[in-house]
């Protein structure tokens, strides 16, 4: 097999606080291959969008190893934290906040660019700067406009193309499309996917939205409080949902289905707080199946191909299934 | 209709600002029958939330104001009568369920206080009677009475948002508007939301506006749907009319728009374009300049309404054409 764009092994992120330690993201592993999306989905609070910054250094990881195309890049001295961010990047949930207000398209778009060193001239940084516009679908007369004067929509495009600058191969996309009206969100998801096809892009694509994660993503990693529930290709995590979580997750979707209403399994009570967790399966209070067993620590477990999850009662709650 | 709760007629909302008039909601009527939903569909900006504060009069005026309108609610027009009689009424026969939870309660009065108030104001009892009836509507909408001393910061978002439905629903209003009343929340908070509120619609018989842009949650609680684009109603009919054949081109673009759980889409087919600008309708059908099928004679005059069959109303003059085009394709 060809080595991965991304592994993460083992990765934890802790934060500390008044309170006790806050187990963010604890104890994750994946892969993703180049050119491929990974979703990522959960619920606010669950550390989704740690672990997209902490795998592309925004945050230092507290334990575990990064990995890109094989390389060990956990621990990086400055010199090469500079390389590691041409090639990483990420696009922010929030197009109004992400922007800085007093710099124009043309200065968002242009910083990185004459940040990298690589281009000599004015020239050279302006023509790059065109190219990227083109790209993403800026129009030319909005060069020298300022964030404020732009819509939800064409401010991702911005901050897209902020992005792309220095050609990354890899793209954290936190939420890019959760600020937007659907109408909008889906020129900006048709955009994102071309992009990928043109440069070979690789995504890891968080979202709590589970119909564009299903759309956009080749695999998805379900997440519940700081940990790894289940993992699978896009399609058959919603055809084959395994861990109790996932499928009151799915259940959840309001569908436009409707001469097909769904089922709608029952979940109690709320996400408990990632402060200092107790060891066992995290979803266990909320969960219907939950026993004693539940309470030891769960290991990550292949039941079908490619299909991982992490719940001891599996087996027998999907006989049916498997 | 001898049911019919409340009456919308041909109500607009103006905003101005700057010296320019934006014209939020324009000529708009509708019928809400007793225990009914009705869904108002569109995107930001679409003059969703403008109705239902003008139902409630609570339009910040100005800048806001009022042109033209009736909106009869048991036999009385709510822009005529006076302030004091629209107290009486406001939180007590019509509430509202306000869109974000994290600014709709007071961050320095204990949430139990909050629905008390309400309570005390309309039911005319006394502080001790309020406090009790407001743990019941606490424990009502699954939060324990013991949190009523607790203040808003200490709840989390689905939470604080159940107490703004408990606060809505605490004098059993006839009639609630529900703005985006899931739109801060997590898939399965949501759901717990919904079923929360379908459950207390049917014991006590509401009715309910309820305005979204998400698809999903009016074919879960809806009986008919008005597509609002521009300030105008665009297409209007049951659930089923609506979700099955739906004629008006946004209404089709916006189910384009949506990725399907349930089937497989390598593309999106969006919307091209943007909203207009409220200020500056294109002449004519509002969504002209982003409609695929747009003619001249679509820019020429202000489109009417138009039953289309079985109270399906569609405001749209080329959907002969459109049909003839799709049988082609198809």
């Amino acid at each position: 097999m060809s080595v991965p764009m991304i592994e993460v092994k083992h990765l934890k992120k802790y934060f500390n606080t008044p309170k006790g330690t806050l187990h963010a993201v604890d104890d994750i592993s994946f892969k993703i291959e180049k050119g491929k999306t990974m979703g990522v989905v959960g619920e606010s609070g669950c550390g989704k969008s740690t672990l997209g910054r902490t795998i592309i250094h925004l945050l230092e990881s507290t334990d575990g190893q990064i990995f890109m195309n094989g390389k060990d890049i956990t621990r990086v001295d400055k010199h090469q934290m500079h390389e590691i961010n041409e090639k990483m990047q990420i696009v922010f949930q929030d197009p109004y906040s992400s922007l800085n207000p007093r710099q124009t398209v043309e200065d968002v778009i242009r910083e990185p660019l004459k940040l990298s060193k690589r281009y000599k001239t004015r020239a050279e940084i302006d023509q790059k700067t065109d190219e990227l516009m083109k790209l993403v679908g800026i129009d030319e007369r909005l060069r020298h406009a300022y964030p404020h004067e732009l819509d939800g929509g064409r401010r991702q495009r911005v901050g897209i193309a902020r992005a792309l600058s220095l050609n990354p191969d890899f793209i954290v996309c936190d939420e890019p499309v959760s600020a937007l009206d659907v109408s909008i969100q889906a020129q900006v998801l048709n955009l994102l996917q071309d992009l990928q096809e043109k440069q070979g892009l690789t995504y890891m694509f968080v979202t709590h939205d589970l119909s564009v994660v299903r759309h956009i993503s080749d695999d998805i990693c379900v997440m519940y409080l700081g940990q790894l529930v289940e993992t699978s290709p896009a399609k058959e995590l919603f055809k084959k949902p395994l861990h109790p979580y996932t499928k009151a997750l799915l259940s959840a979707i309001p569908s436009t289905d409707i001469d097909h209403p769904h089922e709608r399994i029952k979940l109690q009570g709320e996400i408990t707080s990632p402060i200092d967790p107790k060891p066992g399966c995290r979803f266990a209070a909320r969960c219907p199946y939950a026993t004693e067993a539940c309470k030891q620590p769960q290991q990550l477990e292949e039941i079908l191909p490619n299909h991982y999850i992490s719940c001891c009662r599996a087996r027998e709650l999907n006989q049916d299934i498997l | 209709m001898a049911n019919t709760l409340l009456s919308v007629k041909n109500l607009s909302v103006e905003y101005t600002s700057e010296g320019e008039v934006i014209h939020a909601v324009n000529h708009v009527s509708f019928d809400l029958e007793k225990g009914k939903t009705i869904g108002l569909v569109g995107e930001t900006g679409a003059g969703k939330t403008s109705i239902a504060r003008a139902i409630l009069r609570i339009l910040p005026e100005p800048p806001a104001r009022v042109p033209n309108g009736e909106i009869e609610f048991e036999g009385k027009d709510l822009l005529k009568i006076r302030e004091e009689d629209m107290q009486k009424i406001r939180g007590k026969e019509i509430s509202m369920i306000f869109q974000d939870p994290m600014t709709a309660l007071n961050p320095i009065m204990r949430v139990g206080e909050q629905i008390a108030e309400v309570i005390h104001l309309h039911e005319h009892c006394g502080k001790h009677e309020a406090t009790e009836k407001a743990k019941k509507m606490l424990e009502m909408v699954g939060i324990s009475g013991e949190r009523y001393y607790e203040y808003p910061h200490q709840f989390s978002g689905g939470m604080k948002q159940r107490v703004v439905i408990a606060m809505a629903l605490a004098c059993s209003p006839t009639l609630l508007l529900a703005d985006e009343p899931t739109t801060a929340l997590d898939v399965t908070i949501q759901a717990q939301v919904l079923d929360m509120i379908n459950d207390l619609k049917q014991k006590l018989n509401t009715s309910m506006i309820m305005i979204t842009h998400d698809l999903g949650i009016v074919a879960e609680v809806c009986d008919t749907v008005a597509v609002i684009y521009a300030g105008e109603i665009m297409e209007y009919g049951t659930k089923e009319q609506i979700f099955h054949n739906p004629q008006y081109p946004y209404t089709i673009g916006l189910f384009g728009s949506l990725p399907d759980l349930n089937s497989d889409v390598e593309r999106l087919s969006p919307i091209e374009g943007l909203p207009p600008n409220p200020a500056d309708l294109p002449k004519g059908c509002a969504f002209n300049p982003r409609c695929p099928y747009a003619t001249e004679e679509c820019r020429k005059e202000h489109i009417e309404l138009k039953d289309i069959g079985g109270g399906h109303l569609c405001r749209c003059c080329r959907l002969n054409e459109i049909a003839a085009q799709k049988a082609k394709e198809v």
